[in-house]
């Protein structure tokens, strides 16, 4: 099988940089974003399965980059991160088409099951 | 279908006089000729927002007195056809009302930089094409959850630990229950055998249905989450307040789409709707049982597997 490409996008670089490194680590392909828009031009020139999205950031949000993603890409998958847990934003963004909604700090073990769940929804999807 | 042409008609034209009051008032304001042209953007914005909003919401009209006369029928097919007249209106409300927010937001601009000048209520005018943008993004929510109810994503089955999936979302929640007066109590069955749904509709149903549960606790009060699997591998997961309960003449109609009790501005009155589309296209059912002043109960039952081959 082929390595899952992630695409992780948060603005608090320390995280990302860990979280990338963490899950190239594990036998995953993974890349960072610093921004919603960052993310978004590196999703025209490159294919990604999951896309870990941080919900807080500045400019655009976490829940708009996501309604982008799912317009443009619907079978890429999404998993929200989000570091205040609001029940409201988790509505939005499971029904903007997320693939799940998870707290931080996410447990690297649990974070990559999802990540793997979100890949196979994918290939699911798509076959 | 006619009919809804026409009352599409009926509602849309009224607005469409103000929208070119606003734009005309633009291209004036543009060329620099002074505050009357500002007036009439603003007017012409609100008024139009003010239309679109009436359209919404006589439509939101129409639908609950179309539901009302349904002698509840399969409630999954009038769905369906709901979701598919709502799902074009939606679409096509989308791109003026997105025109009028960006406009607002630069009209907005330019009077926030105009030089203060003699006679004109610059405060007022601000304040009045700010109310302009926080409509529009009302108007937007509608037709976003409108579009959403009728989007057909088929379901794709994947194995599912309820359990742990149910947790996720109760801590979610727990965190703005927290400190507020409200327990919430689970009882899970352990051990439990995973069984095939489709994650983000179950974690949409459960996020929703404890969601109304905390709303519906006013000051204390308890919520219980059990999970439970019968005999035949089938599995229920109930969602229980001690809240205000459901007066018995909504409890046929609470999963009707655009039925709400909630305050103005507060729900769409497409929650449960949409949970309750999601449980049927996963081959489940839900229910209420409730006793106003007592609290609700709220039942989810998923098959273990989807009947459909997959």
């Amino acid at each position: 099988m082929d390595l899952v490409r992630i695409l992780v996008v948060d603005d608090e670089e320390d995280f990302l940089e860990t979280l990338v490194n963490r899950l190239n680590r594990r036998g995953m392909s993974a890349q960072g974003a610093l921004s919603g828009r960052e993310a978004l031009k590196m999703m025209e020139e490159k294919e990604f399965d999951v896309v870990v999205l941080d919900v807080r950031m500045p400019g655009m949000d976490g829940l708009e980059v996501l309604r982008e993603v799912k317009n443009r890409w619907p079978f890429v998958e999404v998993i929200l991160l989000t570091g205040h847990g609001s029940v409201e934003s988790g509505i939005e963004g499971m029904r903007l088409g997320a693939f799940d909604y998870v707290m931080k700090p996410a447990d690297l073990e649990v974070l990559i099951e999802k990540i793997q769940q979100a890949r196979e929804r994918k290939i699911l999807r798509e076959s | 279908m006619l009919k809804s042409t026409i009352e599409l008609a009926r509602y849309g034209i009224p607005w469409l006089g103000p929208a070119m009051a606003f734009l005309g008032g633009l291209a004036l304001l543009a060329e620099g000729k002074g505050q009357w042209p500002a007036i009439a953007v603003i007017f012409g914005s609100v008024l139009s927002a003010g239309g679109i909003y009436s359209l919404l919401r006589s439509l939101r009209k129409g639908e609950k007195e179309r539901a009302l006369l349904d002698v509840r029928m399969l409630q999954s097919h009038k769905l369906a056809s709901l979701g598919e007249l709502t799902a074009g209106i939606a679409h096509e409300i989308n791109n003026p009302l997105a025109i009028i927010g960006r406009e607002a937001e630069w009209l907005e601009h330019l009077l926030s930089t105009m030089p203060p000048a003699e006679g004109v209520p610059r405060k007022e005018l601000l304040e009045s094409v700010r109310e302009v943008g926080v409509q529009v993004n009302r108007c937007r929510e509608i037709t976003q959850n409108l579009l959403s109810f009728a989007r057909k994503m088929e379901p794709i089955f994947q194995k599912v630990d309820v359990n742990r999936l149910v947790e996720d979302m109760v801590k979610l929640v727990e965190t703005e229950t927290q400190g507020k007066g409200i327990e919430i109590v689970r009882d899970y069955q352990q051990p439990m055998e995973p069984i095939m749904t489709d994650p983000p509709g179950l974690r949409q149903v459960m996020l929703n249905l404890l969601n109304n549960a905390r709303q519906a606790i006013e000051g204390r009060g308890q919520i219980t989450i059990r999970t439970r699997a019968l005999e035949d591998g089938r599995v229920q997961i109930a969602v229980e307040d001690t809240g205000c309960g459901i007066p018995r003449e909504h409890l046929p109609r609470i999963f009707d789409p655009f039925f709400t009790t909630k305050a103005h501005g507060k729900g769409t009155g497409l929650g449960l709707s949409i949970c309750h589309g999601i449980v049927d296209r996963l081959g489940g059912r839900i229910w209420v049982r409730s006793e106003p002043g007592l609290g609700s109960t709220f039942v989810v039952e998923l098959p273990a597997k989807p009947k459909r081959a997959s």
